[in-house]
């Protein structure tokens, strides 16, 4: 199954009725890098809760592969994002007093048992490529950095088609976003994922396939780059 | 009444043990259900291990409460359980006792728990009446009064010392009007000689007997109540003492306990009587209940004042079990609030697509874990509360009080855990009611 | 947690329901104390015929001899300490020994009870008491009537 990402008519509201995000038409095909650029407040974070199917009061179609998140179930669309969807949050939220390991396997604790092995495997290979030798450690002594990489880890742990990552390289130094963005997108490309980050540093935008940019909830520019 | 009382009857001809099973897996089921039911399927254990572990004071401290709670009901039934059992025991040897008329209770207190009074005596005549009756087996004279130091000296026959303590710890039974056979806790040695005092405690006057020294001649086996602290001589001896005849007529005035001759017999305050025919016992009962004479099982006695003791435990227990409710009321509506410190992570793995369920059983074994190891110290606080009750108690009264643990204590247990295990679905059900995306932002 | 333990539990407690369900059925036949005794102290034929099963007993509670003891004496009519009304002869056939599945709480003398046991028939020697008694219940239960 291709899970091709294609939005109708999407409005997002906050309680109050006012506007968050508008997206008439939007169509992402199947092992896209997607860039979301925009000032702080724009939407960009309501834009990827909605595509995983966690926003609220929102209405219009955010289909998956023809999979419409919209009109299914929360418990539904909980699984969806079990089965397909990797998330990296803007920050981190990591169980403290788990280790790198654990944390990085988190996907597998409401897993069957024969699933769980196979994501604590992922897990830690991830891990080891991301250069987290030490994953037994618990993560409260972890740097900035280590524990974006771990946040990392447990996005791809469960191998999803799709990853959202919401500043995946915020608060980083210069190196270190560097070094992350291209293993991410590395590893990604490489399994043929779905990657939407959204980012304010250039330096990721360049590595995208398409950039789009959001302004006060609406989308004013969708530009496709050539790699 | 009991709410059990359908079950016992259902199971009423399973032995003992069985019953006391069954009750407790019918107790605990509830809570196995319900922790079968939200967990199956799930191992939520690391993540709520985690959970603990963030805030360990926190939940150390609902835990505690919770056990000070279930360990004041527990306390309050294997207290109660031990003081019957030891005033059972240390009024063992007292089928029925005769004295004068006046207040069972008191008598009681005095005959079998060496608790001084002043009462009336029995004469010679109704001695020997007692002491004639068919299938009595044994009717001794219970004459305190005097004391050395902390014990009360107590005349009475050799008979009588072989009821309490059928083989002696060591030494002999006395042979002579001037020995003693002393009680197990009695701090004298064999051969140690002793001048006893007349009356008992502070107003006991220690130069009235100063021509009087009795020499141990043997020692008693333990028996768990006051007389370990007695110090038994014959009654013709304390007789003599106080100025009286003897018990005997002068032909033979050396004679050592029964028969006594009623013509020379000064009185008595009290006569243990013993009969091995069961209704023996109850007809003594009744032809000795007369205007000069009062005859009463001390079993009966007790059995009416543990019913009172029951009825005021079962009030305390009451009281006990609203505590532990209110106690768990306050802890689960303090997970809620705790829940909301949680709220992030539940919200992330709600985010990251774990089931509802699983969410749920996360914050439910949080909050059965809490309640178990709540239940599970609350039943060592009692333990240790009874324990050390028992052990003053039994310092103070020489009663010898011990504390168990028994099955009304582990159903009391079951009984709770299954209610607020029950009541821990509320945190679970509002923490899964929590809005995803607000949480997370928080 | 063990959760096989869980089921094994959960498991025993409803293979145990059905005996629940058939003990409850069955309801012991019930008679008065003096429906054990011919007038020559010889069984009846009805204590004959239900020695060795359960059955129900009314009766009153004697005071009891013991504190906090399995056993009691039931009584045909309530034993008043009254000493015009107890006639040394009828003692014997009049009282019956009960041994209790459980720590007996006292009832009153004068409240009728209705105690259910095993009937036990033949001359038996308390061990621990020294009683001395022809008809016996075990592993009884009693209630107020
Ligand atoms: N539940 C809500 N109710 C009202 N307003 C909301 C709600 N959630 C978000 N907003 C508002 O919507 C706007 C977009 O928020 P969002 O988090 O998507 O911005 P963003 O583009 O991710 O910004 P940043 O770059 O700072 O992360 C903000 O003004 C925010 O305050
Ligand atoms: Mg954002």
């Amino acid at each position: 199954m291709s899970l091709d990402l294609k939005i109708d008519d999407l409005e997002v509201r906050a309680a109050s009725g006012r506007v968050l995000l508008s997206v008439p038409r939007l169509s992402v095909a199947a092992g896209m890098c997607l860039g979301v650029k925009g000032p702080s407040g724009a939407g960009k974070s309501t834009f990827l809760f909605s595509l995983a199917g966690l926003g609220a009061n929102s209405s219009g179609a955010i289909a998956w592969g023809g999979t419409d998140l919209m009109v299914l179930s929360p418990e539904a669309r909980a699984k969806f994002r079990r089965h397909h969807i990797g998330m990296v949050f803007q920050d981190f939220l990591l169980f403290e007093e788990l280790s790198a390991a654990a944390n990085a396997a988190l996907p597998g604790a409401y897993s069957r048992r024969a699933r769980q092995a196979v994501i604590a495997r992922k897990a830690g290979d991830v891990l080891d490529r991301l250069g987290i030798a030490h994953g037994g450690r618990t993560v409260e002594s972890f740097s900035g950095g280590e524990r974006q990489r771990v946040a990392i880890a447990r996005a791809l742990a469960a191998d999803p088609e799709i990853v959202l990552a919401d500043e995946p390289t915020a608060s980083l130094d210069r190196k270190t976003a560097d070094r992350l963005i291209e293993d991410l997108v590395r590893m990604v490309r490489e399994e043929g994922k779905t990657l939407i980050a959204v980012s304010h540093d250039p330096a990721v935008y360049t590595r995208m396939d398409r950039v789009i940019e959001i302004v006060d909830g609406a989308i004013v520019s969708d530009e496709v780059r050539d790699g | 009444m009991n709410p059990l009382a359908p079950l016992y009857r259902a199971i009423e001809w399973m032995p003992v043990l069985a019953q006391d099973i069954t009750v407790l897996v019918v107790l605990v089921m509830p809570a196995l259900i319900v922790g079968a039911l939200v967990l199956v399927g799930f191992r939520p254990f690391p993540l709520v291990r985690a959970m603990l572990w963030r805030f360990r004071w926190t939940n150390a401290l609902f835990v505690l409460l919770i056990a000070v709670s279930v360990g004041l009901g527990v306390g309050l039934i294997a207290q109660e359980r031990g003081l019957r059992q030891g005033t059972a025991r240390a009024a063992d040897p007292f089928d029925l006792v005769i004295s004068a008329p006046g207040s069972e209770i008191t008598m009681m207190f005095a005959a079998v728990y060496l608790q001084p009074s002043d009462v009336p005596l029995l004469s010679g005549e109704i001695y020997d009446e007692v002491a004639n009756a068919p299938d009595v087996t044994l009717a001794a004279p219970i004459a305190f009064g005097d004391s050395y130091v902390s014990s009360p000296v107590v005349g009475s026959t050799a008979q009588f010392v072989t009821h309490l303590s059928p083989d002696l710890a060591e030494g002999a039974m006395f042979a002579d009007r001037l020995e003693a056979v002393i009680g197990s806790r009695v701090d004298l040695a064999l051969g140690d000689s002793f001048t006893p005092a007349h009356g008992v405690g502070d107003a006991a006057e220690h130069d009235a007997h100063a021509h009087v020294e009795y020499v141990v001649s043997g020692r008693m086996q333990p028996t768990g109540s006051p007389w370990d602290r007695a110090i038994i001589v014959p009654v013709e001896a304390v007789w003599e003492i106080h100025g009286l005849a003897n018990g005997h007529a002068p032909e033979n005035a050396d004679q050592l306990g029964p028969p006594f001759d009623p013509d020379y017999f000064p009185g008595t305050p009290a006569i243990l009587v013993s009969a091995e025919q069961l209704y023996v016992n109850y007809a003594l009962r009744a032809q000795f209940t007369t205007d000069r004479t009062m005859a009463f099982f001390p079993g009966t006695v007790l059995a009416n004042l543990y019913s009172l003791m029951g009825d005021v435990r079962q009030v305390m227990s009451i009281m006990a079990v609203v505590t532990q409710i209110l106690v768990t009321a306050g802890v689960l509506a303090g997970l809620v609030i705790l829940t909301r410190l949680f709220a992030r992570r539940l919200a992330l793995l709600r985010a990251l697509g774990a089931p509802g369920r699983f969410v749920f059983s996360v914050v439910w074994s949080y909050a059965a874990t809490l309640i178990f190891s709540g239940a599970v110290l609350g039943v060592a606080i009692g333990y240790g509360a009874a324990a050390l009750i028992s052990r003053v108690v039994s310092a103070q009264t020489d009663i010898l009080v011990t504390a168990t643990l028994s099955w009304p204590e582990f159903h009391l247990v079951g009984a709770f855990v299954s209610l607020t295990v029950i009541l821990a679905l509320v945190p679970a059900f509002i923490a899964l009611s929590r809005p995803v995306v607000t949480d997370l932002r928080s | 947690m063990n959760r096989r333990g869980f089921f094994a539990t959960a498991t025993g407690a409803v293979l145990a329901a059905p005996f629940i369900v058939t003990g409850a059925a069955a309801a012991e036949p019930q008679v008065r104390l003096r429906e054990l005794y011919e007038r020559d102290m010889s069984f009846t034929p009805f204590a004959l015929e239900n020695a060795g099963t359960r059955v129900a007993i009314e009766g009153f509670m004697a005071p009891p001899l013991k504190a906090d003891s399995n056993f009691y004496v039931l009584t045909n009519i309530p034993m008043a300490v009254c000493p015009f009304c107890s006639s040394e002869a009828e003692w014997p056939n009049d009282i019956l020994a009960v041994y209790a599945q459980r720590v007996v709480n006292v009832i009153p003398f004068n409240v009728k009870i209705i105690t259910r046991g095993t009937l036990e028939l033949g001359t038996y020697t308390d061990p621990e008491l020294g009683f001395v008694s022809r008809v016996r219940l075990i592993d009884a239960v009693q209630e107020r009537a």
